[in-house]
Formats: structure tokens, C-alpha cells, sequence
């Protein structure tokens, strides 16, 4: 059989049109999302300044320490007395000790307590500093 | 002794010789000389070109010397290609050297490569209406997706008896895409067309290079399943290639992998052209095909690159079209040839580059759908 009527017979057409219609999308689909690529990835490199993408920082609930007690003041004003014997920049080890050897009432609680009321501050580079604003509004 | 002596040269290759294996003889010759002294493919023509002579010595059947035979060396070897385990390793090796650059920076001349394959389905029902079997006239018509090594593997799932005339015919024309395309590009343009110059591409980063071979090969293999052999194994060639941790096996893969196996299959597909097997009217008709083939593929990529001008404010040169046919990096090659000579300052190259890969991907596809329809 020989001619239109073998392609036909083969549904030769069909198979034609079909097959390149496939060909066709395939590469059209490809083409579109490989021009798309590069802009997903910009838009992935700022996520950052994207809304959608952007982290919701859930601001934890500020707790106000209740004002000091009188024994507490008092204690806070010890410890105030042997940071000033210190450097500016002082060891947490070291004033707990010079707290113990002095005699104080309940040292690392009270420590504690002052580290809370932010009183005495971490420098970040091992060293503790003295906060005189905190102090004053706490104690004085 | 005159007994043994007539018993020998009974079964000396000056006896058993045909006219044919004399033809086929000379067909190698030629192939071996248009690789070395025309610098024709001479990694593809040169083994070809010798294959053929090794399967044109007339050999004793029954010793297992010959290609055909299935306790022969070269029967083993030939298993490669009809098993259609040569091809995928050759798509490794082009995947491994291909940067698809060109073809990220300006996708939209992807569709140069696709309307190249409408090349494929034309031939195929010329094929049909010749009297070739439907799956005889699918393995004929990839010939003009210009990829020998997808022409072998679709041949040897569909129409195995034909590999020899159809590898020959697709390397053939593949090795001539110097001399066939340039009158048809010539013949279907005008010099101001030829003169166009493309814009500059975009530069493309090293993540988008990443993406890609995994982008296309999930895309195109969802959508055509059958074509994941040979798309497979391009895509995993190209990502060992960008992922630059991969350097080693990419570097194995574009070099010592693909020269083996480039090796293996010219020699073995040379081999299969035996004089009495590849000598048939079968043959010529392949041939006469394979050719048009060519010519419509290359055809349908210049008159859709001047569709495409239609519509786009950045008109594209339309020789970039005939770069569509995948033969790699021939044909585009030819386009920057061609554009030069309008303008010896124009240069086509990188970008004809694009719709040269993306034929390449279009003729897997084109393979795995008739494969798919054939089966």
C-alpha cells in the first residue's frame, strides 16, 4: 500500500499532528519555566524583603519586676558596696565570692536577683558591669 | 595438496567476495577520506569508515567472524546498539560537554529547536506513503532530527533490521550538514534577514545552570516518558557538569566514557553494513528519506524563525533556525558560516548554539513520543 491511503491506513496524520504537538508543548513548557528560573531564584535571594516571607518576630510580654523589698535593697546596696571595690569590668565568680567571705545573707539569690533587675549587666566578653541607672530606679 | 590448497583459497575473502562487499568497501573508503582529508565528523566517519571495511570481508559463515553471526566478537560488541545501550552513554558524554547558557539566556529560541523536529513527522509520513512499515517509516523519519545516536536507539527498538542503513544515513547527513544546509538557508532568506544581529545574552548564574538539567529532565520526561533514556542521561551529564563537585566523573564522562563508546558504535555500526544486508532497495530509499529529511527539518526551522519575527520587536536572524536540526555544533557552525559571509562581523555562534540543544531535546522527545505511539 503505497500513497494517502497507507498514511491513512497508519493513521498517519494523527500520529504526525500528535507527535509534534507533544514536541511543541514540551519545549514551550521548557522554555517558559526555564525563563522563569532566574527570577525565582532573585526572588528567593529577597525573601527577606518580601511580606509574605517576612518573619513574624512575636514580641514576648515585657515582665516588669516587682519593686524591691526592703531586705532586698539592702542586700543590693552590700553587693553595690563590693562591686565598687572592683574594676569596672568585674567576674561574676569573683563577686559572688567576695560576697560569700563577707558574710551576706543568701548571696546567689540575691545575685540572681540583681542579674534579673538588670542591675548587673554581662559586657559580653566574660565580664559583668554595673548598671547605676537600673540601681537607682530599683533601689534608690 | 592441491586438495588443501583449493580448500584454502576456497575460503580466502578473494573467493567469497561479492560485488557488493566491493561497493561497501568503497563506501568506507570514502567515509575514512572525507574524515581525515575533509575533516568531515572524523571521530563518527573514520570508524564508520572502517567498520565498514571489517564488515565487508567476506567471511566463512559459521566461523562466528561476522556481525550477524551470534557467537562473534563483533556480534557482542553490535549488542550495544541493538540493545540501545550506546546511546544513552553518548547522551551522557553530550550532556557532560554541553553549556546550556545560550539557551537559559534566551529561552524563547528553544522553539527554533522544536519547530526543527516537524522535519521528523513530515519524513515520516513520506515514509508511509513510500510503503514502509509504520515502524520502519518512524525509525526513517528521526533521521531528520540529525542525532545519530537518537536514530539508533529509536531504530533499535522499532525497526532493528534497518540500524546499518539508518546509522549511515544519519551520520552521513550529519557529516554533510556543511554541504546541505547553507543553499537551503540561502534559498529561504534574504540578505537583509541574514544580516541581523542578535542582542547580547544575558549572563546566567551557576544555580540557574544547576537548575536546569533537573528542571528539563522531570518537565520533558512527564510529559514523555519514553524519552527517558536518552533525556535522562543528558540532563544527569549536564548536572555532573555544572554541580562542579562532580568535576571527576563529569570530566570521565566527556571524555574517556563517550570516545569508548563513540569508538564501539561507529566501528560496530560500520560493521553491520554487510554488502548483501545494507545493498537493498530498502537502502536507497533510506537514504533518498534521510536526505529530504534533513532538508524539511532544516526547512521548518528558518520559515519559523521568520514566523517568530512576525510577532517579536527584537526580530532574531532566521539562519539561527537551521541550527535547529541537532546535529551538534555542525549546524551551527554552518549559521555562523553563512551569517559571516554577509557580514564578516556578525557572529552567530553562541547564539545558534541554543536552538542546537534544544533540537537535541526536541529530537529525545520526538524518539521517546514515536517510540511511545509505535509500541
Amino acid at each position: 500500500m503505497y500513497g494517502i491511503e497507507a498514511i491513512a491506513k497508519y493513521n498517519g496524520w494523527a500520529i504526525s499532528a500528535v507527535g509534534v504537538s507533544i514536541v511543541f508543548t514540551g519545549l514551550v513548557l521548557l522554555s517558559l519555566s526555564i525563563s522563569r528560573i532566574h527570577k525565582l531564584l532573585d526572588l528567593w535571594d529577597n525573601r527577606n524583603n518580601i511580606q509574605l516571607f517576612k518573619k513574624k518576630v512575636v514580641e514576648a510580654p515585657k515582665q516588669e519586676l516587682p519593686p524591691f523589698t526592703t531586705k532586698e535593697k539592702a542586700s543590693a546596696r552590700q553587693f553595690h558596696l563590693l562591686i565598687n571595690t572592683m574594676d569596672d569590668a568585674f567576674s561574676l565568680q569573683r563577686l559572688l565570692h567576695l560576697a560569700t567571705i563577707s558574710g551576706l545573707e543568701r548571696p546567689h539569690s540575691s545575685l540572681e536577683h540583681l542579674l534579673k533587675a538588670r542591675i548587673i549587666e554581662p559586657d559580653h566578653q566574660g565580664h559583668y558591669l554595673f548598671n547605676r541607672e537600673a540601681f537607682d530606679r530599683f533601689v534608690s | 595438496m592441491e586438495t588443501l590448497f583449493l580448500d584454502f583459497f576456497h575460503n580466502t575473502g578473494f573467493f567469497l567476495c561479492d560485488y557488493r562487499n566491493i561497493i561497501m568497501i568503497l563506501v568506507g573508503m570514502v567515509f575514512i577520506y572525507l574524515g581525515i582529508a575533509k575533516d568531515y565528523e572524523p571521530l563518527l566517519l573514520v570508524p564508520i569508515g572502517f567498520g565498514m571495511l571489517m564488515g565487508n570481508i567476506p567471511v566463512f559463515k559459521g566461523l562466528g567472524l561476522g556481525i550477524y553471526e551470534t557467537n562473534s566478537v563483533l556480534h557482542y560488541l553490535y549488542m550495544g546498539v541493538t540493545q540501545g545501550v550506546y546511546p544513552p552513554l553518548i547522551f551522557l558524554g553530550i550532556g557532560a560537554m554541553t553549556d546550556f547558557s545560550t539557551l537559559l539566556a534566551r529561552p524563547v529560541l528553544m522553539l527554533l529547536g522544536a519547530a526543527a523536529q516537524a522535519g521528523i513527522f513530515i519524513t515520516f509520513l513520506g515514509a508511509l506513503a513510500l510503503g514502509f512499515t509504520p515502524h520502519e517509516a518512524a525509525s526513517i523519519g528521526i533521521i531528520g532530527g540529525a542525532d545519530g545516536p537518537t536514530a539508533i536507539f529509536l531504530t533499535a527498538k522499532l525497526a532493528p533490521t534497518l540500524i546499518g542503513p539508518i546509522a549511515v544515513a544519519a551520520y552521513s547527513y550529519m557529516a554533510l550538514v556543511p554541504v546541505i544546509q547553507p543553499p537551503i538557508m540561502r534559498l529561504l532568506t534574504t540578505r537583509k534577514e541574514r544580516l541581523i544581529r542578535m542582542e547580547e545574552p544575558r549572563e546566567v548564574s551557576k544555580r540557574e545552570k544547576m537548575l536546569f538539567p533537573i528542571v528539563a529532565f522531570l518537565l520533558c520526561c512527564f510529559l514523555a516518558p519514553a524519552a527517558l533514556p536518552l533525556l535522562g542521561m543528558l540532563c544527569f551529564g549536564n548536572l555532573l557538569k555544572e554541580a562542579v563537585v562532580t568535576e571527576r566523573l563529569a570530566v570521565a564522562a566527556r571524555t574517556s566514557i563517550i570516545d569508548s563508546v563513540t569508538i564501539l558504535l561507529g566501528v560496530t555500526v560500520g560493521a553491520s553494513t554487510q554488502g548483501d544486508v545494507f545493498l537493498t532497495t530498502k537502502s536507497v530509499g533510506i537514504f533518498f528519506l534521510g536526505a529530504l529529511s534533513f532538508c524539511v527539518a532544516t526547512a521548518c526551522g528558518l520559515l519559523f524563525a521568520k514566523f517568530m519575527n512576525l510577532f517579536l520587536k527584537e526580530k532574531i536572524n532566521p539562519l539561527l533556525g537551521a541550527a535547529g536540526v541537532s546535529a551538534v555544533p555542525d549546524s551551527a557552525r554552518v549559521v555562523q558560516v553563512v551569517g559571516q559571509r554577509e557580514d564578516p562581523t556578525n557572529f552567530l555562534l553562541m547564539h545558534a548554539m541554543a536552538p542546537n540543544i534544544s533540537g537535541v531535546i526536541g529530537s529525545a522527545i520526538a524518539a521517546g513520543v514515536l517510540w511511545s505511539f509505535m509500541s
